[in-house]
């Protein structure tokens, strides 16, 4: 069963239709690219599926879940993580202080615990920086894990960002642009990794403008072209499609 | 007698217009909220005073006057502006200078009104002055069975003017177009050549003087200055700027006026005791259903609302 | 010696009610919320205790639950309509607030006593109850900082967006941090009534506003101490400044526009910031 399916969802602004009966689906296990040229509704499609936007029509699915109506926190604790285009750190913490904010939602231990002092409370606290310390293992990172975000090269703070999301131990994540403004080096260090977590059984969606990186790495594509779908199959196929081709021709993306 | 206090509320209402005028235009370039606008208000009443009869204000003995009552309302508008040129450069530059947040900048505001009320308490010594008898010439009028003051002409009418010079400031010259261009978006606007701190500097200048010019008529009208005068009109500025929109010249005086008469009709009609907690409710009312107000100010985007 | 101590001690009681009010202001402002409405808050909590004595004959233990009760439900009420507003506007909402509450305890004269206020209210809380009730709240919000719900405000303080996608409910811990804030206030208005013997409804308006806010930006809205080196530093100013007694509005605003330019997160926070960049320093090499 997929992980994460929208049917016909559509999300209308005043008069404007951003996004118009775009169905997909993301499996487990698999890397599922969303692309598409400037301003088809990529971001859009995010901001609906994390709640940040109240759908127009149709419905969103995750599991046998109808997530359509809830609140962005609400979807977030369901197992929903998400990346952002813009990097959202705290720039004065340490790298370990910033993943572990990711673990909150998993913390079981409240204020009670807290005023009574109760070793519980501190036990947990060492668990999540110990696992966040481990996720900084995996993303090659552990040399850092105690400098300020704010000191750290894009590239880093691009992992710390996916660190974070991570640490809320997701079923899905949703990787907005992860790769923009990388050299093909470091893309492709982190495109290893989102094979070996989709390995791991994770569903990966995947919203990017570089064509390369993409269709070396998904297993599946969605083309969007303002706001409708125009193509969806495997990447060897959709890239060869002629109206996905042509919806590029106008566009200066990166081929 | 409803239209007698439709008449009185349209005066008050023209001098809260006045007074949220300065407030709203700096809000609309700014997007901060100047809580010391009240007090250079009334700084705007000291200085006319001291113009107009200083012994009033040094010494306790007779007012001799000194300067004519237009020279002292021009003076109280210079000193205004200058004092807005003064906040802009003390308290909310250096903010500007390090992107601090509007947290930072009104709480600058605050310490700067502070500190003016202070000054002003100690050169009055906490005494109620007032502008000497004669000081504006009043005569009593009668038409369409409603009784006016010539000083309610003279404040509807400064404020009329007032306003029409903003206006045309505002829409009609290359200033007023930087202005505008840099409360839409201060970045763009600085790459089309526009000087943003000029910008802000005039702007300060004037709706200093606008406050100035509203302590004179608020000294004149209420015939009491004190250090305290100008707190109440920056309450009530709150009212009119959500309810005009923040930002919006022409909002600030519809609201302004929509308010005097609110205010007025209350306090006869309903219970003067209860007339603050109606207009403060109308606020709070207003912020929840309709928070960018009745119209769109100058600044389009304001971030008010969750999401 | 002795002497010397005991003419402070009134200032001490005082003291420890400014960093009460300061405390509520502090709460809402560590979760990232723009409130000002502590003053509301205590002069519910202040009249509600009073009144629960002096017309209901309630012991004041009991009246100052109640005033805690009275505040933490203003404050979750508060929450509500405020969900919706963000920055100046929130500002400006609590504003209404306090002003409508003003307003209205000056009108409703025969239940408030109107402008002259309550007189007669029993004495009940003495110094040393102030001792214990502050020691008691820095024990509780330290705790609740070092808590989920404090990191989940500071979260929700530093990036709401970011906060959100990470699955913490920005709405409930903003109503929390009100219902809190209001119950703080409230509590501590209801020792103020208790302390002072009278009560009236301009003692809650824009001074007290002011103060409080005044507290938190100079001594730091994150650590809890933060609160009370702001508070403890307006209470000595008058004294350390004995010249200047009648200009104590001036040293306020001009204590007040310094500390936001050139220390923006106040003493205690600032301090703790260095210190901790420091120690890291020294660390990584």
């Amino acid at each position: 069963m997929a992980t994460l399916r929208t049917e016909s969802l559509s999300k209308r602004f005043g008069g404007v239709e951003a996004v118009r009966g775009l169905t997909l689906a993301v499996e487990p296990g698999q890397i599922t690219g969303l692309i598409g040229p400037n301003g088809a509704g990529k971001t859009t499609m995010v901001n609906l599926i994390t709640g940040m936007l109240k759908a127009s029509g149709g419905r969103i699915l995750f599991g046998t879940s109808d997530i359509t109506a809830l609140s962005p926190s609400a979807v977030a604790r369901l197992g929903i993580a998400r990346t952002f285009q813009n990097i959202r750190l705290l720039k004065e913490a340490s790298v370990l202080e910033n993943i572990v904010v990711g673990f909150h939602c998993q913390e079981q231990t409240g204020l009670l615990a807290n005023l009574l002092g109760l070793p519980a409370a501190r036990r947990e606290r060492r668990r999540f920086t110990a696992a966040a310390r481990e996720l900084t293992v995996r993303f090659a990172m552990e040399a850092l894990a105690d400098r300020p975000a704010g000191t750290l090269s894009y590239g880093h703070q691009r992992r710390i960002e996916m660190m974070r999301a991570l640490a809320m131990r997701p079923s899905l994540l949703l990787l907005d642009e992860p790769v923009a403004g990388m050299n093909d080096v470091e893309a492709n260090e982190l495109g290893a990794i989102f094979r070996s977590l989709a390995d791991d059984g994770m569903a990966v969606l995947l919203i990017e403008h570089n064509m390369r990186f993409v269709t070396a790495l998904c297993d599946t594509l969605y083309v969007v072209s303002s706001g409708q779908m125009i193509a969806s199959g495997p990447p060897g196929i959709v890239m060869r499609d002629p109206t996905v081709i042509a919806a590029y021709l106008g566009d200066d993306a990166d081929a | 007698m409803l239209a007698q206090q439709v008449a009185n509320g349209l005066v008050v209402g023209s001098v809260y217009a006045l007074f949220a005028l300065g407030f709203t235009l700096v809000f609309g370039v700014h997007h901060v909220l100047n809580l010391a606008h009240g007090s250079v208000c009334m700084w705007g009443a000291f200085i006319g005073l001291i113009a107009v009869a200083p012994d009033s204000v040094f010494a306790t003995g007779p007012a001799t006057p000194f300067l004519p009552l237009p020279v002292a309302f021009l003076l109280a508008m210079l000193g205004g502006g200058v004092l807005g040129v003064l906040l802009d450069l003390l308290a909310f530059r250096p903010l500007r200078k390090r992107h601090a947040t509007e947290f930072a900048a009104l709480v600058s505001s605050i310490g700067a009104s502070l500190i003016l009320i202070s000054l002003a308490q100690q050169l009055s010594q906490t005494r109620i002055l007032r502008f000497p008898f004669g000081t504006f010439p009043l005569q009593f009028f009668r038409f369409a069975g409603l009784r006016i003051s010539s000083l309610q002409i003279f404040i509807f009418g400064c404020v009329a003017v007032l306003f029409a010079g903003l206006l045309f400031y505002l829409y009609r010259t290359s200033f007023g177009r930087q202005v505008r261009a840099v409360a839409v978006n201060e970045r763009a606007a600085t790459l089309l050549g526009v000087n943003p701190s000029a910008v802000y500097l005039q702007i300060f200048f004037i709706s200093g003087a606008l406050a100035g010019a509203a302590g004179v008529l608020i000294g004149l009208a209420f015939n009491s200055v004190n250090f305290l005068m100008g707190e109440p009109y920056l309450m009530r500025a709150f009212v009119v700027v959500v309810l005009g929109g923040l930002g919006s010249v022409t909002g600030a005086v519809v609201a302004g006026l929509l308010l005097g008469l609110i205010q007025v009709l209350t306090v006869v009609y309903v219970s003067s005791g209860l007339s603050d907690a109606i207009i403060f409710s109308i606020l709070f009312l207003m912020l929840l259903v309709r928070p960018t107000g009745l119209f769109a100010g100058l600044r389009r985007d304001v971030r008010v609302v969750r999401g | 010696m002795t002497g010397w101590l005991l003419a402070y001690l009134p200032l001490l009681a005082s003291a420890i009610l400014d960093c009460g009010f300061a405390f509520s202001q502090y709460v809402v402002l560590r979760a990232g919320v723009f409130s000002v409405a502590t003053a509301g808050f205590a002069s519910l909590g202040a009249y509600a205790g009073a009144l629960l004595t002096m017309r209901l004959g309630l012991p004041p233990a009991l009246s100052l639950i109640g005033s805690l009760v009275v505040g933490a439900a203003a404050g979750a009420l508060l929450s509500i309509p405020l969900a919706r507003l963000r920055g100046v506007f929130q500002a400006i909402a609590t504003l209404a607030f306090v002003q409508i509450v003003l307003s209205v305890s000056l009108f409703v004269e025969p239940v408030t006593g109107g402008a002259l206020g309550l007189n007669g209210i029993p004495q009940a809380v003495q110094l040393w109850h102030l001792v214990i009730f502050l020691l008691v709240l820095l024990y509780l919000l330290h705790a609740l900082g070092g808590s989920s719900i404090g990191r989940a405000f500071d979260a929700a303080r530093q990036d709401e967006t970011v906060a959100v996608a990470l699955g913490i409910s920005v709405v409930r811990y903003h109503a929390l941090a009100f219902t809190l804030s209001g119950g703080i206030a409230g509590f501590t208005g209801g020792l103020y009534a208790f302390n002072r013997y009278s009560l009236v409804p301009d003692q809650f308006g824009f001074a007290m506003l002011v103060a409080s806010l005044a507290a938190v930006v100079l001594g730091g809205r994150i650590s809890v101490l933060g609160p009370v080196v702001g508070t403890a530093v307006l209470a000595l100013l008058p004294e350390l400044a004995r010249g200047f007694a009648e200009q104590r509005y001036l040293l306020h605003g001009a204590l007040l526009m310094l500390v936001i330019i050139f220390l923006p997160d106040g003493i205690v926070d600032t301090a703790k910031f260095r210190w901790r960049g420091a120690v890291r320093g020294n660390a990584a090499h």
